[in-house]
């Protein structure tokens, strides 16, 4: 019984560990700009691939993976200067030009490195905990989506940057009267978000082939989470990773990926009927910040 | 029957007047005559460019007049190109069965828009998230269509036959009393194409321009003011939905009788983004910008697949980008602007195009 | 007489604000009914349950003997309520004329519409600017159109929430007198207004509103010097 439980356990901690990392990055640049990047999959993607590529350079595992986060991150800075911010106040445009984004990421990486590249091992090998065998890596990322969430709790609560991009989310207008450079909270928050992304793909790299469309595994995912969390990341991110989580394994392991996603669906369209604002409406009374 | 002509001119299409009509004659006759002095080889390819349209002219009603951005269209495209495979694969093509399926093919594709489309707008899904439930949709059709490898994934004797997708279904024919069945190939399929082609933009172009139509752009403009005029706004939204569906499964179908051959990528995420493409490079809120810009780009990604697809889909992804920056009412739009504000200004005594518009709907009986 | 708008026990809350406390609304047919209270009062709030833009969290809407609280909005349109919202919901990319002509023709034929369409353009003073884009109106004109648009369904109640907002002195007046002509021809209005001069022009019976609740109802001169009226106003202003 104690087997079940612990292996329950860990494929809900498995799937919560995958939508938190996977959706912070959106949900964060969602709830600041109300920007709805659909080029979320291709920072991932960037991020497995820089990892994968400075791997080649013999360098240890965690600094290519920073490198993958941090690269993934200056591309979102850059992006959100050239393209995003001339979008602000045009939602459809705006998707629709990160669609574009996307397109050309993925295509071009297609032409320029190939249809796919060699991965990286899984590192650390498994263990056994009552007949069942338990991959060591995936219990590493729990624990580093944990440490994740406290990262960015304590950036937006303790940090000069945390309070600018809190007020700047509550009233722009009202930030920039106090001075805030709004301008640059924008592309610093974008650029987190793109660099959550790098990191997600970053460390899943190991476990996934490095193909162009990898993001695609991710976007639907990070919307789901994205839709019933909210817009306030930090409060409705990591309890809709939980709920989702529990409903996605379930039905995987009964049914089936296709079910798991159509699942996933069947969740989003309830929750967009019955809760619009996410959990973050049921959490906080604005919904933001 | 009067009645609908006049629809043909009015507010919500460009290209009203007298030289439009006579270069679009111009343009259909010359078309007709092609196969009689062209070699097949341009023919196929011209054929091919047409088979896409109606997918973006569906596109057009629901985006740019209706205001539903839908990244589903493929979905459709894919279910009634599969639709028809399983048919004709199974029961085949003789006594016109062949248009049978086409009908039920494009009536299935209808079905699951009218289903999903309900859920979505009766569910009160709105805006921004019926891209995220169309997109999602797409996902998953193209997931599950991808595993479908094994013998067992079989409806009939067709086979679904996972990523390498289904072939060897019959293309169009027609029973001829007496001989054998005429199949629409070659310059058949051609003259079929156009008078398709000329029938559906003539049929698009007398609904966006009728009451429907206008109520159309109401709810893109402001669904709740709509809703306080009395307006169902779910109704239409679910109506245009279901339409620009059976648009899409029309491509597919064509798609699969041009090519004799259907396969999940075509359902797939980079799929879906083509008819965004056209729509928004040629202008969604206008029939024909889109209809121009559809047989435009897809000749020229035609022109680059010599070099290798793949950066056809990179200049695509550079050219949606550009317009949505740049032109965000699509190059055609914009361009036909332009030389209607330089008109004007050298014949400053000439009423406004708005103002004819109007003044051809009203007098118009 | 049945009253041709009854509220009965209108409650709403929003998480943990009450915006409706039990509202017992009841117009009469052929009234020019204001309503007025201070910011917050829910005076918005009322016209859209009334309208059912969403629904109450208890209490019932009637409307013409008829319970409407489960009916929505473009039902109740249909049963001859309009609208006419604080901000301007207009058609904005689309010519005025044919913004007019999209409320007409719900329920005219072509050829009807066309002539009311002239009739509403010469009553609104938007006849030259009939083929501009509604978008480039100055904000007392898209006003105006959209009173056009919410008379062109010939209600049978007309609400209007801050006609006069962001108006001149004149288009005021003139928006008043608008008000008082289409009363006299007929139809019931309730109209939520902030600026005094407006209620004193147009008002009989007017309602005051107060922390979702209704403070005070009577004839325009009752409420005008009622002290408990200027102390709740007094402590906004």
């Amino acid at each position: 019984m104690q087997a079940e439980l612990l292996a329950f356990l860990y494929q809900w901690g498995d799937a919560f560990t995958f939508l938190v990392l996977s959706a912070m990055g959106l949900a964060i640049i969602f709830g600041m700009m109300g920007v709805i990047n659909l080029a979320h999959g291709e920072f991932v993607m960037c991020g497995a691939y820089v990892t994968v590529l400075t791997s080649r350079l013999n360098l240890p595992l965690p600094l290519c993976m920073l490198c993958g986060a941090l690269t993934a991150g200056i591309i979102g800075i850059i992006l959100e200067r050239l393209v995003i911010r001339h979008l602000y106040h045009r939602l459809f445009d705006s998707i629709v030009a990160t669609w574009a984004i996307s397109l050309i990421a993925t295509q071009g990486t297609l032409v320029f490195a190939g249809p796919s590249i060699e991965g990286i091992k899984t590192p650390f090998g498994s263990f056994m905990l009552g007949g069942y065998s338990f991959s060591s890596y995936r219990v590493v990322l729990m624990v580093i989506a944990v440490l994740v969430l406290i990262s960015l709790y304590l950036l937006f609560m303790k940090t000069k940057y945390g309070v600018h991009a809190r007020a700047t989310i509550q009233n722009p207008d009202m930030a920039r009267a106090l001075g805030v450079n709004t301008n640059m909270i924008y592309s610093l928050t974008f650029g987190l978000g793109a660099a959550l992304a790098g990191l997600a793909g970053a460390l899943y790299a190991p476990t996934t082939t490095t193909v162009p469309t990898m993001g695609s595994a991710f976007i639907v995912q990070s919307f789901v989470t994205v839709v019933v969390g909210g817009a306030n990341a930090l409060v409705g991110t990591a309890p809709a990773a939980g709920i989702l989580g529990v409903i996605q394994s379930g039905l995987v392991a009964a049914f089936g990926q296709t079910i798991g996603q159509i699942g996933l669906l069947v969740t989003v369209i309830l929750v967009v009927r019955l809760l619009p604002k996410g959990l973050s409406g049921v959490f906080s009374r604005s919904g933001n910040g | 029957m009067g009645n609908w002509f006049s629809l043909l001119n009015g507010p919500q299409t460009m290209g009203n007047g007298r030289g439009f009509w006579v270069s679009f004659c111009a343009v259909i006759l010359i078309l007709v005559a092609l196969p009689l002095f062209a070699d097949s080889y341009l023919i196929n390819n011209i054929g091919f460019f047409f088979v896409w349209v109606f997918m973006s002219m569906g596109l057009s009603l629901l985006w740019g007049y209706t205001g539903i951005l839908s990244f589903g269209q493929t979905a459709f495209f894919g279910v009634a190109g599969y639709a028809y495979g399983v048919i004709t694969l199974n029961f085949g093509s003789s006594y016109g069965l062949t248009f049978a399926a086409l009908l039920v093919a494009v009536a299935l594709a209808a079905l699951v828009a009218l289903i999903i489309g309900y859920f979505m707008f009766y569910g009160g899904i709105r805006d921004v998230f019926v891209g995220i439930v169309t997109l999602s949709i797409t996902l998953v059709f193209e997931t599950f269509m991808a595993q479908t490898a094994g013998p067992e994934w079989a409806i009939g004797s067709a086979r679904l036959n996972g990523f390498n997708g289904m072939s060897g279904m019959p293309p169009l024919t027609i029973p001829w009393p007496g001989q054998e069945d005429i199949a629409l190939e070659g310059q058949y399929l051609f003259w079929f194409l156009v008078a398709l082609v000329v029938c559906v933009y003539l049929g698009l172009r007398i609904l966006v321009n009728s009451r429907f139509g206008n109520v159309m752009v109401a709810i893109r403009e402001n669904p709740n003011r709509a809703e306080m005029l009395g307006y169902d706004v779910r109704r239409y939204q679910l109506i245009v939905f279901v339409i620009a569906g059976a648009l899409a499964g029309l491509s597919g179908v064509l798609y699969t009788t041009w090519g004799t051959y259907i396969t999940p990528s075509t359902m797939g995420l980079t799929a879906a983004a083509l008819p965004i493409v056209w729509t928004a490079a040629g202008g969604r809120k206008d029939l024909t910008a889109t209809l121009v810009a559809t047989i435009f780009l897809v000749w020229l990604s035609q022109i680059l697949a010599v070099k290798g697809s793949q950066y056809a889909l990179i200049l695509m992804g550079f050219i949606l980008l550009v317009a949505v920056m740049l032109a965000p009412e699509g190059f055609v739009v914009t361009l036909v602007k332009k030389i209607g504000l330089l008109a004007r200004r050298s014949a400053p005594k000439a009423t406004s195009v708005s103002e004819r518009k109007l003044a051809d709907s009203s007098s118009s009986s | 007489m049945t009253p041709i708008l009854a509220t009965k026990g209108l409650n709403k809350r929003f998480g943990g604000l009450h915006a409706m406390n039990g509202v017992d609304l009841n117009v009469e047919r052929g009234e020019l009914r204001c309503l007025i209270g201070p910011n917050g009062a829910g005076k918005s709030t009322l016209f859209k349950l009334i309208l059912g833009t969403y629904p109450p969290t208890s209490g019932e809407v009637w409307f013409n003997g008829e319970n409407i609280t489960r009916l929505l909005p473009y039902r109740r349109v249909e049963k001859g309520i309009s609208i006419k919202f604080q901000v301007p919901g207009i058609f904005q990319d689309l010519p005025v004329a044919q913004n007019l002509l999209i409320a007409l023709q719900h329920r005219l034929s072509k050829e009807a519409a066309k002539a009311e369409l002239e009739r509403l353009l010469a009553l609104l003073d938007l006849q030259p600017a009939r083929a501009q884009r509604a978008g480039e109106l100055s904000h007392g004109q898209k006003q105006w159109l959209e009173i056009g648009m919410a008379i062109a369904l010939s209600p049978s109640l007309l609400l209007l929430d801050e006609p006069t907002a962001g108006m001149s002195p004149e288009e005021t007046f003139k928006t008043g007198e608008l008000v008082k002509r289409l009363n006299q021809d007929g139809m019931t209005v309730v109209v939520i207004e902030h600026d005094m001069a407006f209620v004193r022009q147009i008002a009989r019976k007017v309602t005051v509103l107060h922390f979702g609740k209704i403070f005070v109802e009577g004839p325009l001169d009752e409420i005008i010097s009622n002290e408990d009226v200027a102390r709740i106003y007094l402590g906004k202003d």
